[in-house]
């Protein structure tokens, strides 16, 4: 039997916002006759929206009654109402994240777009969902390669690296099409790195002066270059430290990509390269993807289509965030959906011994304050330890002994385990409180410290539930 | 056996073989009781445990293709596959797992379930028709019937009408009981006690087969009946349990009335989440006043 869900995904990127819906399908792929094993069998996009420029309404602000007339727009145009989505993501991605408004504008679309998901995506996150997107983790376990992805957008490259459909790393570069802008044949913006790099090679280039598709060539030849340098492909110059996004890290030297998928909007001029009108978007994107396809070291590498180039990563998050949680878990329907809980995670070496589970519980708990109050957070752990009944007994005492904070107050108990064990830890819980608090305890989930986790509204005949795990590793 | 004695036996066996009266030197005698008393030395160390194997892990294909490939492909079940071979046979590792596997199965079969663990587990012991092993494996339809004194027992010693009746049997492996009811049926009844539903008096059925439950069902006046009875062991576990649930179950009424929940153990569905999940089907049962087909789970 199968149960379709919709899920969208919406995206506001540096240069552009796009939307998109897709339907994904759950179906229990055990027999009748043992335990249910709910699992998403298929993922398929069913809407595309247009690709907007994202309308700014100065540098530091996102025109936000602008985007929400986008988002209605196109929602009338799926046919979609908020009330069909049982689930999806909205993200704010490369530089308009920093945007002055970028929190008034999730709030705005989370009323408007859907009960679920907002998150505001760092450059790793967004660097794994438009892989995600691009099917680099598909092609890596299926080839049984290690796959890079590098989405190249306006302003900057996400690259994520998938060995044999896991991942492996991720960066994120300052190099992308709109770093270099055009308007009506002149040189109308330069970003700083970009300058410096083009300086440091003796090529010297002033906002103002003419564009030249030489001059540009030549600076664009350069940008490949620190990709090659970034993929391990050409040797790295004691530059190319500089060009990473915030300071960021570059991939691990000794990574050997072995394949190559391109995505964002640079990445339709690798796979199809132009021969003129070079400055048609009034960037340098169109050069970039010649560029990018020339260079000796990208060309080493196995180049593989990808599944989505623009839509890559706006795919990702509509298509790709969402799990579902092991088929026998315990929860008070009421209490569902529940978004945006920070995760409290016992760590492994501490959950084998009940003193440190409780110790640890009681020293973190108060990290999660927010303003000196108690917030509603998930308690994460693997389980692996405790699995007889006995022991799940001592596991749920020490897990109320170190919450006492939470069971005074007026948030439910959430646990997230990754252990098949959710159903009889949650139980055990409810019998130890006497029925008295509500108790929400799935598994099937991998959760870490630093992440973020949202529960949605059960299906599948109430024996899963959806979730979102705002992190940088998917289990798929 | 000390030197002295061993010292005679090869005297004796020298003279045999030189001919009877012949004379033995002295020095033929020491030399040969030295050489045998030397030669036996006690190792220490064990044969390794077979049975210790993960059979998941274990690749044994000579000069493979692609060993990695392979070796991902048996991550997904415990198959005997890519085991290797000596010409046409098994390799000596494998069969003596295959070997070990399948006594392991025909114990769980023939064994009995400890009496002292039935009463650790403060169950009370009824049986079928059967009155030994053979005659349960030979003849199922005794095997669905509890004993005249079994049946009295039950309608004395246990609660009337409740609203679910949980019971356990050996069925085909008391293995599975042994390993797995220490944590399914304490799931069930937490799950059933935070669903505030209350249970009977739980016993022990011994040589029972699935069908005793119709019996019980109509003995104990139970809305739910539920066994747990060990499943027919296999050469991958032969401590796998199955959970069978019916709604007012009758004797003679269609299989199709049992909900069943198998593959229980260890390596399977974990035993006290399995419990837990049982006693949400229980709950389902009663809310729907339905069982096997007619419920949709």
């Amino acid at each position: 039997m199968q149960e379709i869900i919709i899920s969208v995904g919406i995206d506001i990127g540096t240069s552009t916002t796009q939307l998109i819906f897709s339907r994904i399908t759950i179906e229990n792929l055990a027999s009748s006759y043992t335990v249910p094993r709910i699992s998403i069998v298929n993922k398929e996009v069913i809407y595309r929206s247009e690709i907007y420029f994202t309308p700014l309404k100065s540098l530091t602000e996102i025109d936000a009654n602008e985007i929400e007339r986008i988002v209605k727009q196109e929602y009338k145009n799926a046919g979609i109402t908020p009330e069909m989505l049982k689930t999806g993501a909205v993200i704010i991605t490369g530089e308009t994240a920093r945007k002055k408004n970028a929190d008034e504008v999730l709030k705005k679309l989370s009323n408007l777009a859907g009960d679920f998901v907002v998150a505001t995506a760092g450059p790793d996150l967004e660097s794994v969902l438009s892989a995600k997107g691009a099917g680099s983790d598909k092609l890596s376990k299926e080839e049984k390669l290690t796959v890079a992805n590098l989405d190249i957008g306006g302003g900057t490259t996400n690259i994520a690296v998938f060995k044999k459909g896991i991942i492996a790393a991720t960066s994120c570069l300052d190099i992308g099409g709109r770093l270099i802008k055009i308007e009506d044949g002149k040189i109308s913006y330069i970003y700083p790195k970009i300058k410096e790099l083009a300086q440091s090679n003796q090529i010297h280039i002033e906002v103002g002066e003419k564009a030249e598709v030489d001059k540009l060539e030549q600076i664009c030849t350069l940008m490949a270059e620190q990709l090659s340098m970034a993929i391990n492909r050409s040797t790295r110059t004691n530059q190319h430290a500089g060009i990473y996004t915030n300071e960021g890290k570059p991939l691990p030297e000794e990574l050997e990509i072995q394949g190559l998928t391109f995505s964002g909007g640079v990445a339709d001029y690798v796979y199809h390269p132009a021969d003129d009108d070079w400055f048609r978007y009034g960037d340098i994107g169109v050069l970039l993807g010649k560029a990018i396809l020339k260079n000796d070291g990208i060309k080493k590498v196995q180049q593989f289509q990808a599944v989505e180039t623009i839509r890559a990563t706006v795919v990702g998050a509509g298509t790709h965030t969402t799990e579902v949680s092991g088929s026998t878990i315990t929860y008070e329907r009421e209490r569902l959906p529940i978004k945006n809980m920070p995760v409290l995670k016992i760590p492994e070496e501490e959950e084998m011994d009940l003193e440190a589970v409780t110790a640890s519980l009681i020293k973190q708990i108060p990290l999660f304050y927010t303003e000196g109050k108690l917030e509603q957070l998930v308690i994460a752990l693997s389980g692996n330890f405790h699995t007889s009944f006995a022991s799940v007994q001592e596991l749920a005492e020490a897990i109320l002994k170190g919450s006492q904070e939470i069971v005074k107050s007026e948030f439910p108990i959430v646990i997230a385990v990754e252990n098949d064990i959710g159903k009889v830890l949650g139980n055990a819980i409810k019998v130890m409180l006497e029925c008295r608090k509500d108790v929400v305890c799935i598994d099937g989930i991998h959760a870490g410290s630093g992440d973020y986790l949202d529960i949605g509204e059960p299906i599948a005949n109430g024996r899963v539930v959806p979730v979102v795990t705002k992190t940088l590793i998917f289990n798929s | 056996m000390n030197e002295n004695d061993l010292r005679k036996v090869i005297e004796q066996v020298l003279v045999e073989m030189n001919g009877a009266g012949k004379e033995i030197s002295e020095d033929v005698v020491k030399e040969t009781v030295l050489a045998a008393s030397t030669a036996t030395k006690v190792e220490e160390g064990f044969i390794p445990d077979v049975t210790e194997v993960d059979i998941r892990k274990q690749y044994l294909v000579e000069e493979p293709v692609n060993k990695e490939d392979y070796y991902e492909l048996k991550q997904y079940a415990p198959c005997r596959l890519g085991i290797g071979k000596a010409g046409a046979r098994y390799k000596t590792d494998p069969m003596l797992q295959f070997r070990a596997a399948h006594s392991a199965a025909q114990d769980a079969v023939f064994s009995d379930v400890d009496h002292e663990f039935i009463d650790k587990m403060g169950l009370l012991t009824v049986q079928t028709q059967c009155d030994n092993k053979d005659v349960y494996l030979t003849r199922p339809d005794l095997g669905r019937k509890l004993s005249e004194e079994s049946a009295k027992s039950i309608a004395e010693k246990c609660k009337k009408n409740p609203t679910v009746q949980i019971y356990v049997s050996d069925g085909l492996s008391s293995a599975a009981v042994a390993a797995n009811i220490a944590d399914v049926l304490p799931g069930i009844m937490q799950g059933l006690k935070s669903y505030g539903i209350e249970t009977g008096t739980p016993f022990f059925v011994k040589y029972g087969r699935v069908g005793v439950m119709d019996q019980v069902s109509e003995i104990t006046g139970a809305e739910v009946t539920c066994v747990l009875i060990g499943e027919r062991p296999g050469l991958i576990t032969a401590e796998s349990m199955s959970a069978y649930i019916a709604y007012k179950a009758t004797i003679g009424m269609p299989e199709a009335r049992r909900t069943v929940v198998s593959n229980i153990h260890r390596a399977g569905t974990i035993p006290a989440e399995a419990g837990a999940h049982i006693a949400e089907i229980i709950k389902l049962m009663l809310e729907k006043k339905a069982s096997g087909t007619d419920l949709k789970l």
